[in-house]
């Protein structure tokens, strides 16, 4: 029976060895070009995740595209947080989908189609610049089409803002500081009692809203290149920092985040806080959940204005069945008429140019909505090269730690700054 | 002219009977499962450990690499220290409190069913609604353990914003959580100590303190070690209660091996290669001490 045993073990041991001597992985894709979108099969897969009202309109959209080009599309809805495993397993297993919508396009740009070789005249100079540079590849091929905009920036609680008697910021006359802003809602926090005057979403993305207003950012314009300057940086550490300690945000918020996101809009939607920093995907949730009168206002000033940017992609694949079809289907979706149909119906933000000063006759809280459209023309341009840099995420996650250990006693704020440059020096070393 | 003693045979091949294979096709359908769910992934681990990844399929070979960054980098070795801390306290008390929990429901008495199915339950419940829950009740502000300690006139406390307290209250939830199943362990290793053994001890006169240390505890000894061995595992591999807890805060204080390699392995941009590596240095761990244990343990029972 010992030779049985041994036996196993040895056949064990092999086949480890023999897996360990083996490259895993795959290789990577190539790209077929037949440029009739009429040929092939004439049927897609949309791999989808959602947001809320945007699915209804997504559908209609597709129902549409359907009858006009006699196409059949399979629209596959999986949760934002599986989407990045579950493409990838299909990547591996040869299932790839079609057509995918992407909140970043780092881990599948060797898998994406050039949608220039079947659409360029559709897509190329149409999207707004900033973003649209985030979507080519190494070779200026395009990868991705921004498919739709978020722009950061706050909500407050009209009904407290009334109680305490504070006039809210308007499109000509906005909050011109963070100071201001500070005091405007801890005049409200203290009319109304509440446990917090302004609340910001951990997230790096949402910090990175505040520093930009200070002036600065952590990726610069090229998305390959730090863009920290370290004294503003250290500027605005200081004064999130202040403000944490005596009670103006919720310090406990962000030590107890850990190294996960974590939103404040609980705060906001229990009424514990009058300003809440966050950005327009809110509205549609907050039109459904907060029980008392609330508004987008405009971003704070500093050194400048503007919110920061963030969105998704919509982008084809190289697997695609057809791959002219799924460039046709991109380029569709993303045209004027039904970008606008989608940005109106699912209460998102026109990526395309030539929507940006058209009117958009968004399905929920429009005049809320028209404050984040006036602030895209706000935020600085070269929020948009850091935001869709493959460095941000990294970069974003140091940013949200070192000023939790400021936050916790744990070093200066002068001492993050440099931490966070060095971090992202290391983000976009590390992101080739 | 003597018989030949039977040892003095040379040892004859045994014949690959039924019986003998019997036990191996009884294990069979467990084995295939086990080895297409553990043994090839874990085998896949190690290779991908040499590799490098930015997008999870497609590798380059890097050596040792993975190794080395686990090595120079001051964040491992940190996440290292707290893992060790962490799982020091939890498999101490584990231990502690399921042999003493044990002790008291194997006595007789009113309602032991009761408690021993009330100290069982915690371990039916999802890790991950565990640590939700706990996370409210230890909030700072309207938590209901300050609200208690409120009511006591105690101050609030900084439950889950102190790194250490955070520490504590994550070693809490972790034993809360585990000691029902290992206390069980220990109950069933109880139940098999011979009671004429107690008895003869009582006609000698021995107190119960004596019972316990002289008798309970040494013949508990293989029931306390397979409670060592598992919770030190089970301690070594704590993410999930920990995830929804704390997130790994305050300031990465409660941030234990299993979710850094988590975080490497599963959030943008992924690090495949560095998150096996991770697992290949846990794996690695956990294996020198569990063998470290099961030896210990041998050697003291055959003493």
């Amino acid at each position: 029976m010992n030779k049985i045993r041994n036996v196993a073990v040895a056949l064990t041991c092999v086949g480890v060895l023999t897996m360990a001597a083996c490259t895993p992985g795959e290789k990577s894709s190539t790209q077929t070009t037949n440029n009739d979108p009429r040929s092939g099969p004439q049927e897609l897969t949309y791999l989808y995740f959602t947001d809320g009202p945007d699915e209804q309109a997504t559908r209609d959209l597709i129902a549409q595209y359907e009858k006009e080009k006699n196409v059949k599309v399979n629209l596959e809805i999986v949760p934002f947080s599986n989407l990045e495993q579950t493409l990838q397993a299909r990547l591996s297993g040869g299932n790839a989908p079609d057509v995918a919508r992407l909140s970043a396009l780092t881990n599948f740009k060797t898998d994406l189609l050039d949608l220039n070789t079947y659409q360029k005249a559709a897509l190329d100079g149409k999207f707004n610049e900033g973003f649209d540079k985030a979507t080519k590849g190494a070779n200026g091929e395009r990868l991705a089409v921004p498919s739709d905009l978020t722009i950061n920036g706050p909500f407050i609680n009209v009904d407290q803002f009334k109680k305490a008697g504070v006039e809210p910021p308007t499109k000509d006359k906005p909050w011109k500081s963070w100071q201001e802003m500070v005091d405007a809602a801890n005049k409200v926090k203290v009319a109304n009692k509440t446990e917090y005057a302004v609340a910001v979403d951990v997230s790096g993305h949402r910090f990175s809203t505040m520093l930009s207003q200070y002036g600065t950012n952590l990726i610069g314009a090229d998305g390959k290149s730090v863009g920290l300057d370290e004294a503003r940086a250290t500027q605005m550490i200081s004064d999130f920092a202040r403000w944490n300690s005596d009670g103006t945000m919720p310090k406990d918020l962000v030590l107890q985040a850990g190294s996960k996101y974590k939103a404040a809009n609980e705060i906001f939607l229990a009424q514990q806080v009058p300003v809440y920093l966050s950005g327009n995907w809110q509205v549609a949730a907050f039109d459904k959940n907060a029980k008392f009168g609330w508004q987008a206002v405009p971003n704070p000033c500093q050194a400048r204005c503007g919110g920061y940017p963030g969105g998704k992609f919509m982008a084809g694949f190289k697997k695609a069945k057809n791959p002219a079809l799924a460039a046709e289907f991109v380029a569709w979706m993303n045209s004027a008429q039904a970008q606008k149909q989608m940005d109106a119906g699912a209460n998102f933000l026109p990526t395309r140019k030539d929507l940006v000063d058209t009117t958009i006759d968004f399905k929920v809280r429009k005049d809320d909505m028209e404050v984040f459209k006036n602030e895209i023309k706000n935020t600085p341009e070269d929020t948009y090269g850091g935001a869709y840099a493959p460095a941000f995420t990294n970069a974003a996650k140091a940013f949200v730690s070192e000023m939790s250990n400021v936050l916790a006693g744990k070093q200066q704020p002068a001492e993050a700054a440099t931490k966070i440059k060095t971090a992202t020096e290391k983000a976009i070393k590390d992101a080739g | 002219m003597p018989a030949e003693r039977p040892e003095s045979r040379s040892p004859r091949p045994r014949r690959l009977t039924g019986k003998a294979i019997a036990p191996y096709l009884f294990i069979l359908p467990n084995l295939i499962v086990f080895t297409a769910f553990t043994i090839i992934p874990a085998g896949y681990m190690f290779n991908m450990s040499l590799f490098d990844s930015r997008n999870g399929r497609e590798f380059e070979p890097v050596g040792l690499g993975n190794f080395t960054e686990i090595a120079t980098d001051g964040e491992f070795g940190r996440i290292l220290w707290q893992t060790a801390v962490f799982t020091i306290f939890f498999v101490v008390s584990t231990v502690f409190f399921s042999t003493l929990f044990a002790v008291l429901l194997n006595d007789q008495f009113r309602g032991r069913t009761f408690f021993r199915a009330v100290l069982f339950l915690p371990s039916l419940l999802s890790a991950v609604v565990i640590g939700l829950i706990w996370g409210w009740m230890f909030e700072r502000s309207n938590g209901l353990v300050n609200v208690l300690a409120g009511n006591l006139g105690l101050p609030e406390i900084p439950w889950l914003v102190n790194e250490n307290l955070a520490l504590g209250v994550v070693i809490f939830v972790g034993l809360w959580m585990h000691t029902g199943f290992y206390t069980l362990i220990v109950l069933a290793g109880l139940q098999g100590i011979d009671p004429n053994v107690y008895e003869a001890a009582r006609v000698d006169g021995a107190n119960s303190l004596q019972r316990f240390f002289r008798i309970t505890w040494p013949l508990l000894r293989p029931t306390t070690l397979v409670v060592l061995i598992l919770s030190t595992i089970s301690g070594f591999q704590s993410f999930d209660f920990i995830w929804t807890l704390t997130g790994g805060g305050p300031v990465g204080s409660t941030t234990l091996i299993v979710q850094y390699i988590y975080e490497k392995g599963f959030s943008t941009p992924s690090r495949y290669g560095l998150a096996a590596a991770g697992g290949v240095v846990l794996f690695f761990i956990v294996f020198v001490l569990t063998m470290a244990n099961f030896l210990y343990g041998r050697r003291k029972e055959a003493a």
